[in-house]
């Protein structure tokens, strides 16, 4: 257990480090920093609306360029390793196949969270920045001084922001599924892309197999039952849009929907090796 | 190994965690839904609700806060532009996608109820004042219409309901629905301090003098002893001792 322990971190920090020397990686973080920057720059505004075009945007960057690094990392994972025949020389070592799937996810993981922390801290210099800037501006009473702290300090925020991380890291194991399946890298982008935006749809599709009394097709009927098992429910991770518009979120929902997501990893990674054990390289 | 049998376990098991999940999944969605809008539903109309965002916001991939804020910048835009059919498509779409945000309900009433029925009060095309006022109230009719629906969505703030008295006191001068709406905003909890004796000027205002003194003899009594210096004590006494004197003036007229 050790040693697979060993071996799966091996495999983890070769991927991340591999992921680090490209520049595609590096460029879309500072893309993202800029746009986080530039997301300061809403100040026709009442200070409330400012605020929340700043959160949104900044949610919005972090998302996108999470979700950006989980597909291109997770596509390249994989494919790129049999198109280059290097699985084959990673393989002949004691490595087992699952080990490998596993440290490969972990690798890509450690890329997204360090990512997804230097996003952090940028969205958070920005946020105290606008505080900085408002408080400069309009505060001369404590009662604005107070509101626009809140505003700024709002420790929902962290609630939001491991939300988002979660849902990438979602998003990232449902790409190294695919990528145990597929030979080509667009696929794995195509296939998870697909999964992403019909997730938004799966809590639709379930109600209406399962809650609406409405007689449809059975081939209706079967799509809908297919969605709402295989699909995650993204819309579960709305809970970031009530905390963006300044409405309570009880920590007990965001732990839940944390779990769903470590428990969701869990079944895709364990789905993903064992498909990758019967793959002929 | 083979490659049948992985597959077909691969699939399975998915199956399995598919089978497992559902019933999780309907439980979180509950519970997030009765704590954000108040029902577990859902209803016919939250499905077909629900359908349409769901269509918006599969193509939009989950950035909804981020369209919504494009559409208020359009609302923005066009208002700079007094281009107020552009406004009021922009803001409704903007509640559609985020229903849970105040701010957008606010800012939406307020554009319709105020800058657009006000511009088409003063500056419309209309030559005869009758029509110009027509289509005045029209605005005003839609922004309490789109603040009723904002009370639905968001029905445990207080902002939307102080927002809908606002607009009943000062756009449609209906006093009566003005202190009911300010009533049902102090329940929520989150009311500032000051809107408790609204309701009293409110009430004053509609003609019922007796029920806003007996309003703020029960705001003073609700106060405590020593009663809380924020919720302006002093100025409460003032109303009771003013519309008392004023009860008193008016029973010696009938009395005379």
């Amino acid at each position: 257990m050790r040693e697979s322990g060993r071996r799966i971190l091996a495999v983890a920090a070769n991927t991340f480090l591999e992921a680090v020397r490209q520049k595609v990686f590096a460029v879309m973080l500072i893309f993202a920093l800029v746009l986080l920057g530039g997301a300061n720059y809403f100040a026709e505004f009442s200070f409330q609306e400012q605020f929340k075009f700043l959160k949104d945007l900044g949610y919005a960057t972090i998302s996108l360029t999470g979700l950006l690094v989980g597909l291109l990392g997770a596509a390249q994972l994989i494919p790129a390793e049999i198109e280059r025949r290097t699985i084959l020389t990673a393989l002949c070592r004691p490595l087992r196949r699952w080990e490998f799937v596993v440290g490969k996810y972990l690798g890509l993981v450690f890329l997204l969270g360090t990512m997804l922390a230097i996003m952090a801290a940028g969205f958070w210099a920005v946020l105290r920045w606008k505080e900085a800037q408002l408080v400069g501006a309009e505060g001369t009473e404590a009662a604005m001084i107070q509101a626009i702290q809140a505003e700024a300090r709002d420790a929902r925020l962290w609630q939001a922001f491991w939300l988002v991380s979660a849902k990438l890291f979602v998003i990232s194991a449902i790409a190294v599924f695919f990528s145990t399946l597929a030979t080509s890298t667009t696929f794995v982008v195509a296939m998870t892309l697909m999964v992403y935006l019909i997730g938004h749809l799966q809590s639709v599709a379930r109600e209406q197999w399962l809650e609406s009394g409405e007689k449809v097709g059975w081939i209706l009927q079967a799509f809908l039952a297919g969605v709402a098992f295989l699909i995650p429910d993204f819309n579960l991770y709305g809970l970031i849009d009530e905390i963006v518009a300044g409405n309570a979120v009880q920590w007990r929902a965001t732990l839940e929907v944390m779990a769903y997501s470590v428990t969701y990893v869990f079944v895709l990674l364990a789905a993903a090796a064992w498909l990758f054990e019967g793959r002929d390289l | 190994m083979s490659r049948t049998p992985s597959l077909v376990w691969g699939c399975l098991l998915i199956l399995a965690w598919g089978a497992c999940k559902l019933p999780w999944e309907i439980r979180m969605t509950r519970q997030q839904r009765m704590a954000t809008v108040g029902f577990t539903g859902p209803t016919a109309v939250a499905v077909r609700e629900k359908l349409g965002q769901g269509l918006v916001l599969a193509a939009l991939g989950g950035f909804r806060g981020l369209a919504a804020n494009a559409l208020m910048l359009e609302a923005h835009a066009a208002w700079e532009e007094q281009q107020w059919v552009r406004v009021r498509s922009a803001l409704e779409l903007a509640t559609l996608l985020q229903p849970r945000v105040a701010l957008f309900w606010d800012l939406a009433s307020w554009h319709l109820a105020w800058n657009a029925a006000v511009a088409a009060e003063r500056y419309g095309g209309q030559s005869s004042e009758t029509k110009r006022r027509i289509e005045a109230r029209k605005w005003t009719e839609a922004g309490r219409e789109l603040l009723e629906r904002g009370t639905k969505a968001i029905p445990e703030k207080s902002l939307l309901f102080q927002r809908l008295g606002d607009l009943y006191w000062q756009r449609l001068e209906d006093y009566q629905a003005a202190a009911a709406c300010y009533q049902e905003a102090l329940t929520k909890g989150d009311a500032p301090p000051y809107l408790e004796r609204f309701v009293g000027y409110a009430l004053e205002k509609a003609g019922d003098s007796a029920g806003a003194l007996a309003y703020f003899r029960r705001l003073r009594l609700s106060m405590g002893n020593p009663p809380d210096p924020a919720r302006k004590p002093e100025i409460v006494d003032r109303e009771i001792e003013r519309l008392q004197s004023q009860a008193q003036g008016s029973s010696g007229k009938n009395h005379r």
